[in-house]
């Protein structure tokens, strides 16, 4: 026991005295600063640290920590005891103050969709995979069965390189790339940017964003593929919505089908979005055709499957009434920023 | 292409209003664009008898009647001069509404010239039914009254169809009406087509030079006809599509071609050179000049139709100026002919023409339809321009191509479409389709395509024909089977998605760019050269054909614009792929990850925390905290060794990812910002999003069990000089390896005036001390802390405070 000791353990027991008789948050107050203010008993004290020969240091350290938290709790008692008092009104806040906010963050709404469209196909047993941008020909073209002098083919449509390979025009060499490596079944979806030579306009770009299915199994028929297609329409766009096959042509499905979705904005009475029809085209799928799968060493007659694509830029447009594709491409924080 | 309802139903009975052939024929996959109604009778315009008539009280002209339409009686004051009682004559009644090209009229009680009047009658032209304007269209004495007059006059439908590629049978009116017939149950029929006899060789009028190209070539001459206008029947006919009257001979080939889907060329057969014609390949250096003015240079690839002479027309695609029909014509050699349809497409395209012909060449012609049409056009020639038949046909034409045999199951037509369409039911769609069915056994039957079905090769094809005519509503709906087939480890999109979403956590926009760039922007990311970029053979401008090499340069464009448009506080990102040549840089294709900051820190608040700016710790602050997310431990910030022209000097730091740079941070090099209105710095980070995903995916986390015990601080203060990094002071004492040593943090850093002149800046350091198995003493803590002094004294040469 040393004199500093003695001392700290004095000044506590005094402190709760005066501390138990006190009337007001005042005198609380000032005791608090008489004993543990910057230039208060216990600061000055401490000071005298230095001089306590080093085997009794702890002892007096925790002899300190004691004393304080002895003082704090007669303190906190006594505040108890008085109650609030006045502080609140002394101390009061403008709380119509803007909040620290952290900034928000936004989500582009291409990916927007196409994080849906992944999240509903994945819950449907659908894997995301990727594929090249820039593709050659055979898988953009020539393995998806489409003849050699197919339009699409054409320079004035396609971008191409000095080398011969071009920007892939639609998702579907992914198909072509995961058949390849893969033995069925093929359960997946390719999300991505794909590329047409189109001036940008109010609906078209240099490129936009497609997200293409395939299922290759055995036994799958034109039901599942409506089935499948159905489910993501309700999923996106609620349950009030139908859609509708209508038979048409691809190079690579056979039969092929587009499909619409009874017009997400008038519900199908006919509107200026539907053009009064009722239905929104939204893309293309069928049934693989026979010569796609022999293209990647699967035997038609054992297996059977389908594809479907849809562009992501046009669903965005529906799902939120953006007039202008360039919207898209403009990134304006005062667009990205309502998404 | 276009049809006409009143021309498709020469062939087929249409029993069913527009809506509902539209809505038919787009649910068998020719897809309905456009419907137009040519009737302009209006709604309300009824069948009524003029009871009584008298002159009107003020005017010679107008007369009064009495008129009825069966239900009431109504006084009408009419001008026409025709008008007597009796006459059954179109009454528009009140409130009907004529449409105009001045606009709408609606027809309204009035008073002319003080008697009231309470409706009109009408003249034909009135009605848009004639040009006939000469007085009131009367209608026959047993014409029952009340009748809506749009109903006598229905007028005619032009419909326009989406004809896909892989259905060139249907771009004729017969073609179409096969599938109608089909779809309605009710057979369709053509008109009877025949010729007189006739079996006079002429020698040498057709001679085929090209057999491949031109498979089947007919020429057959007429003699003795005289050009004139057409009659009106095959004028309407034409104008119902669009097409405009030209000569009763022209008109024939055109009506023919859309009729039966051949298309037909009237050569003057007097302008012929011999006479005749050969169908070859250019010769170097001839030209021709066509039926629309333009001259073609012809290349021996052309093929041709000449004549002993000279190229009188491109074949397949248009004729030449001087061999077609004109009013002297008198003798006609009609060419009825088969060109290679790839043949025709690749020329067309590079020529840049399309004709009515081409288009239906390009897709593929009916190598059967090439006779029929060439005996249906002289039947229509001789009927409406006169003359005969003045040979036989003539007729070069290689073996007709085999019809395709298909063996269709009815099980797997079944198992292809998933409907319980019947066996009978199959047979009897592909029956109606004009298909040749044979073997119909329980199981399966051979079908045999005819030559206008080009798209019928396999057993799919079979499927899409039941699908499409049975209709694909009848597809049921079935539970959604989740089978999994992949492994998650296959999933590609996640691991982005999740750094996208971690980028979003952190409160960033993002942004989507095009990636085809201006060299300009693409070279905004100075560790590319030109020779790294890939360029486009084909760009839309030559200004815009570059893949970005990074993202840098378009979100610097999207900064730009932001700040034009006042808004400068921004904080973006964008996660995309970027392109690189040169494979000792980066791989052709990867995905880089791009952040940006710029402005306010908190815009949101108010006197000195809203003025704040970001500085370098914001970017930093970000790539570390991202790091954390991703539970990557293991990376280096390193001092660029040189400097890279995309950041601030000496405001940037490599990020490393065992041990390969896995992107750059720091300020943008002002001179990208000079045109900006903004003097706030920008902050920016590009990362390779590669590198992050298997960094991230290599972390193995497990479980550290807390300390127990507690742990001891000690601060330490010292002078250093004021070039002495922090980083350097945390790894020496780290490296010190003084025992129990946990962790250090800096808690101060001052630059007082004195210091400064000194070149000095005072730092302050808490270190902390822990052992695992028991509370440490005061004296190993203080051993340990004097063993750090010592060296840093020594070794960093720091004066202790």
């Amino acid at each position: 026991m040393n004199e500093i000791i003695e001392a700290v353990n004095r000044a506590a027991g005094d402190a709760e005295s005066k501390a138990a008789v006190a009337v007001d948050a005042a005198a609380l107050e000032a005791l608090r600063i008489e004993y543990l203010g910057r230039n208060g008993l216990f600061p000055e004290l401490s000071k005298k640290m230095g001089s306590v020969p080093p085997e009794e240091r702890k002892a007096t350290g925790t002899a300190f920590n004691t004393g304080r938290t002895r003082i704090q709790a007669a303190l906190d008692a006594a505040h108890a005891r008085i109650g609030q008092g006045d502080k609140t009104d002394k101390e009061a806040i403008d709380l119509t103050l803007p909040g620290r906010r952290t900034a928000a963050g936004h989500r582009h709404p291409i990916t927007q969709l196409a994080d849906e469209c992944v999240s509903v196909f994945r819950r449907m047993g659908f894997v995301a995979v990727d594929g090249p941008e820039i593709e050659d020909i055979y898988h953009n073209f020539d393995a998806l069965n489409t003849p050699d002098d197919h339009p699409s083919r054409d320079p004035k449509d396609t971008f191409y390189f000095p080398d011969g390979r071009i920007l892939r025009s639609q998702t579907s060499p992914v198909q072509i790339r995961v058949m390849e490596t893969h033995e069925p079944p093929v359960r997946i979806v390719a999300p991505g940017r794909v590329f047409r030579r189109d001036t940008p306009d109010a609906t078209h770009g240099m490129n936009f964003h497609q997200i293409e299915g395939l299922y290759i199994d055995k036994d799958v028929s034109m039901a599942d593929l409506k089935s499948v297609l159905q489910n993501f329409a309700w999923e996106m766009f609620g349950k009030d919505v139908k859609i509708r096959l209508r038979p048409h042509f691809f190079p690579f499905t056979e039969p092929s089908v587009e499909y619409d979705f009874s017009c997400v904005v008038c519900g199908g009475k006919g509107c200026n979005v539907c053009k009064n029809s009722g239905y929104i085209e939204i893309a293309g799928a069928g049934m693989v055709d026979p010569n796609v799968l022999k293209n990647v060493g699967y035997d038609p007659e054992i297996w059977s499957g389908y594809a479907f694509g849809l562009g992501l830029e046009r669903l965005a447009m529906l799902r939120y009434r953006i007039p202008d594709l360039r919207f898209l491409y403009d990134n304006d924080v005062r667009f990205l920023e309502q998404f | 292409m276009d049809i006409s309802r009143k021309w498709l139903s020469d062939y087929v009975k249409l029993d069913c209003d527009d809506a509902c052939l539209c809505d038919k024929l787009t649910m068998a996959g020719i897809e309905v664009e456009k419907v137009e109604k040519s009737s302009t009778v209006p709604a309300g315009v009824v069948t009524a008898k003029i009871l009584s008539r008298e002159v009107h009280p003020q005017s010679d002209h107008l007369s009064v009647c009495r008129v009825t339409d069966g239900k009431e009686e109504l006084q009408i004051v009419c001008g026409a001069p025709n008008c007597d009682a009796g006459m059954i004559v179109p009454l528009a009644k009140i409130g009907t509404v004529f449409h105009t090209d001045e606009g709408d009229f609606k027809i309204k009680r009035s008073k002319l010239r003080g008697v009231e009047s309470f409706g009109m009658m009408c003249s034909e032209k009135e009605l848009g039914i004639s040009e006939n304007n000469d007085g009131l269209m009367i209608f026959p004495a047993d014409t029952a009254l009340g009748v809506e007059v749009v109903s006598l006059y229905p007028g005619d439908t032009r419909i326009e169809l989406e004809i896909t590629p892989n259905r060139p049978d249907c771009l004729s009116m017969w073609g179409v009406a096969r599938d109608v017939s089909c779809l309605l149950s009710t057979p369709a029929q053509l008109p009877e087509i025949g010729i007189p006899e006739c079996d006079i060789p002429v020698d040498d009028l057709v001679t085929v030079e090209n057999m491949e190209l031109c498979p089947r070539y007919i020429g057959r001459v007429i003699e003795n006809v005289k050009i004139g206008p057409s009659p009106d029947w095959l004028k309407e006919r034409l104008e119902s599509v669009g097409l405009r009257s030209i000569n009763n001979v022209v008109d024939v080939t055109n009506f023919v071609m859309l009729e039966l889907g051949q298309p037909l060329h009237a050569f003057d057969r007097d302008t012929l050179t011999g006479k005749r014609v050969v169908v070859r390949n250019a010769r170097a250096g001839e030209t021709i000049t066509l039926l629309d003015g333009k001259v073609v240079e012809l290349q021996p690839e052309h093929l041709v139709i000449a004549d002993a002479v000279k190229p009188m027309a491109l074949a397949g695609i248009m004729g030449g100026e001087n061999s077609g029909v004109t009013e002297k014509t008198v003798n006609i050699l009609l060419e009825s002919a088969v060109f290679k349809s790839s043949h025709i497409r690749s020329e067309s395209r590079r020529l840049g023409i399309s004709t009515d012909a081409s288009y239906r060449y390009e897709r593929g012609v009916d190598f059967d339809m090439a006779e029929l049409a060439s005996i249906r056009a002289c039947q229509l020639i001789l009927a409406t321009a006169g003359g005969v038949i003045a040979s036989k046909a003539m007729e070069v034409s290689a073996p007709r191509p085999a019809e395709p045999v298909i063996r269709c199951r009815f099980a797997r037509i079944r198992a292809l479409i998933g409907t319980t369409v019947s066996n009978e039911r199959i047979v009897d769609i592909l029956q109606k389709l004009h298909l040749k069915v044979t073997d119909i056994t329980a199981e399966s039957c051979v079908v045999t395509a005819p030559l206008f079905r080009l798209d019928l090769t396999r057993e799919a094809d079979l499927a899409e024909e039941v699908a499409r005519i049975d209709g694909l509503d009848k597809i049921p709906m079935i539970p959604v089977a989740g089978k999994v087939c992949h492994p998650d480890s296959e999933d590609a999109y996640a691991p982005l998605r999740n750094l996208r979403d971690l980028v979003i956590g952190m409160g960033f926009d993002e942004c989507v760019h095009y990636s085809i760039v201006g060299s300009a922007s693409a070279l905004v990311d100075s560790r590319f050269e030109k020779n790294d970029l890939i360029e486009l053979s084909n760009p839309l401008s030559p200004d815009n054909g570059w893949m970005r090499p990074g993202l840098l340069g378009e979100m610097l464009g999207t900064v730009g614009r932001n700040i034009a448009r006042g808004n400068r506080d921004l904080r973006l990102f964008e996660l995309d792929k970027a392109f690189c040549k040169n494979p000792e840089k980066f791989p052709e294709e990867r995905n880089e990850l791009l952040i940006l900051l710029t402005g306010k820190r908190h815009p949101e608040q108010f006197s000195a925390d809203g003025e704040k700016l970001y500085d370098f710790y914001d970017i930093k602050g970000v790539v570390e905290t991202l790091l954390d997310k991703l539970a990557i431990t293991n990376f280096r910030f390193v001092i660029p060794e040189k400097a890279d022209g995309r950041f601030r000097n000496g405001y940037a730091l490599e990020l490393q990812l065992e041990g390969k740079t896995a992107g750059m941070f720091g300020e943008l090099s002002p001179q990208h910002a000079a045109s900006w209105r903004s003097s706030a710095p920008v902050f920016f980070a590009q990362l390779e999003a590669a590198a992050l995903i298997a960094a991230a995916g290599h972390v193995k986390k497990s479980c550290k069990e807390l300390a127990q015990f507690p742990g001891t601080a000690r601060d330490i203060a010292f002078i250093a000089p004021e070039n002495l990094a922090s980083g350097e002071v945390i790894d020496f004492i780290r490296k010190c390896k003084a025992p129990n040593f946990e962790s250090v943090r800096l808690f101060d850093i001052f630059v007082g005036d004195e210091l400064k002149k000194q070149h000095k800046k005072s730092m302050a350091y808490s270190l902390s001390f822990r052992n695992r198995e028991r509370t440490l003493t005061d004296n190993e803590v203080n051993a340990a802390m004097e063993k750090i002094r010592k060296r840093l004294e020594a070794e960093l040469k720091v004066e202790l405070r």
